[in-house]
């Protein structure tokens, strides 16, 4: 990084590494086969790139060979050469599998931390509040009227209070999804985002009973963002959620009347759209499904997300309890 | 002294009939040799060629920190052994300004290479065994194992 060496640049350095390992350059010549990978991993370089230069350095290197002997020699060394080259593709290809790693468990952690705070604060908070409730009932009795109005208008605010925190443990996350699962869950989601904008959300669902709680948790995790951004961005009128099974997968699809967007195959907008398609394609390759976006300006989004069953159902490999 | 891995350097000198290998390091030029040095040993050893590929690239990464960090140290180069398996252990070491925070040397962003998984995070993911030992103002050795697959 920091040294700018364009693609060409690359291709050039390759081809006289190659013909300089090939000419005996040995272990020299070799280090420079590392270090052209290393630059052009730097350089965001793709590894189908650099196949590519390798079999255009070899085609025009082996026209010249003469007889079956050189043109055997020279292509072997060629692949031991280009095996130094992308050695630095392995280590950082490596590095990248541990990263993924450690952001699905942090994932999951945050997940967990979440969903701990939300009890909390639902459960807890909650149960404080009923005794000072009670609390102030009795205080109530021994006061004048005048008193108890202004009790009453205390009461009120606790009762706002509740309220609000009811919310927020609810957007962290629902306690429904944990106690009752997703259909009926997304319902709830679905009537709250109704509410607070101009949205008609239809949820149509037949599962065949609870899906696995890290499932749950994705699906429900994917269509709280499609809402979001069906309500921030599509300026459509009405969205439809379905889930379903057949024999082999568990189905989601969200669909809207907005604009719609021209779909990328590489969500690379910055802002919360992108960011949102990336950590829904995320949390999808963890528990194995995947997502299909179908959208063009004018007629909508879509979004399809099929997990297989052996994945979303504690239930598929044995006989349901 | 900060110790990081498992050291297990005195039953492979009990082992010992291997000769070390030194080679001082300076220049890209050094570099090119304590490669193919290693690659000898790798292949001496019957080390498939990936594995003697990912070697060489190990001694790279390591060669190139003393000459970017330190300026100048050594690569000792030697055979070992875990019960039959085979090896070769890689010494690293410079007198350099040592590594003020391992963590920080092997957490990826430490350099522009460690964002993309090379420099000595990309090392300990090369190799079977990793170990640094780094003192302020006194210098780094890092020491790698990699065992014949």
């Amino acid at each position: 990084m920091g040294i700018a060496i364009t693609t060409s640049d690359l291709e050039s350095l390759y081809s006289q590494a190659l013909e300089h390992y090939l000419a005996g350059g040995g272990e020299e010549a070799l280090r420079g086969a590392y270090e052209v990978g290393r630059l052009a991993l730097a350089g965001d370089v793709g590894l189908l790139d650099l196949a590519a230069f390798h079999h255009s350095a070899l085609i025009r290197i082996l026209a010249d060979s003469q007889g079956q002997d050189e043109i055997r020699a020279r292509f072997s060394a060629a692949s031991q050469f280009f095996t130094e080259c992308v050695s630095p593709y392995e280590m950082s290809l490596r590095g990248y599998r541990d990263a993924v790693a450690a952001l699905r468990l942090l994932n999951e952690t945050l997940e967990k931390e979440v969903k701990r705070i939300a009890h909390t604060v639902h459960d807890e908070a909650g149960q404080l509040l009923v005794v000072v409730y009670l609390a102030l009932t009795e205080i109530a009795k021994d006061l004048t009227p005048a008193m108890q109005t202004r009790i009453k208008g205390v009461n009120d605010l606790l009762h706002q209070v509740e309220g609000h925190l009811r919310q927020l443990s609810h957007e962290l996350r629902p306690t429904i999804l944990d106690d009752l699962g997703l259909v009926p869950a997304v319902q709830f989601l679905a009537d709250r985002v109704s509410k607070r904008s101009n949205l008609v959300i239809e949820v149509k669902a037949e599962l065949d009973g609870r899906l696995l709680p890290g499932v749950e948790t994705a699906l429900y995790r994917i269509i709280q963002e499609a809402l979001n951004n069906a309500r921030r961005h599509s300026q459509g009128k009405n969205v439809w959620i379905q889930l379903d099974e057949d024999a082999g997968k568990t189905m989601c699809s969200i669909r809207d009347d907005g604009i719609g967007f021209q779909a990328q195959p590489y969500p690379s907008e910055t802002g919360e759209k992108g960011l949102g398609l990336i950590g829904i394609r995320e949390r999808l390759s963890a528990i194995g499904g995947t997502l299909q976006i179908t959208s063009e300006p004018g007629r909508g989004t879509k979004l399809l997300i099929v997990v297989p069953k052996e994945n979303s159902h504690a239930n598929s490999h044995r006989a349901r309890r | 002294m900060i110790l990081v891995g498992n050291a297990v350097v005195e039953r492979n000198l009990a082992a010992g009939v291997e000769s070390e290998i030194h080679v001082p390091i300076a220049s890209d030029q050094d570099v090119v040799v304590a490669r193919h040095k290693g690659r000898a040993l790798a292949t001496e050893l019957g080390f498939s060629g990936r594995d003697t590929t990912l070697l060489a690239t190990a001694i790279s990464e390591l060669a190139r920190n003393i000459v970017s960090y330190a300026g100048r140290g050594e690569i000792v180069l030697r055979t070992t052994h875990n019960s039959d398996r085979p090896g070769v252990m890689v010494v690293a070491r410079d007198k350099g300004p040592g590594i003020a925070s391992i963590e920080q040397a092997l957490r990826e962003g430490y350099s522009t290479s460690g964002s993309l998984g090379l420099g000595l995070p990309g090392v300990r993911r090369l190799v079977d065994e990793f170990e640094i030992v780094s003192e302020f103002g006194e210098g780094t050795t890092v020491t790698v194992r990699k065992w014949k697959g």
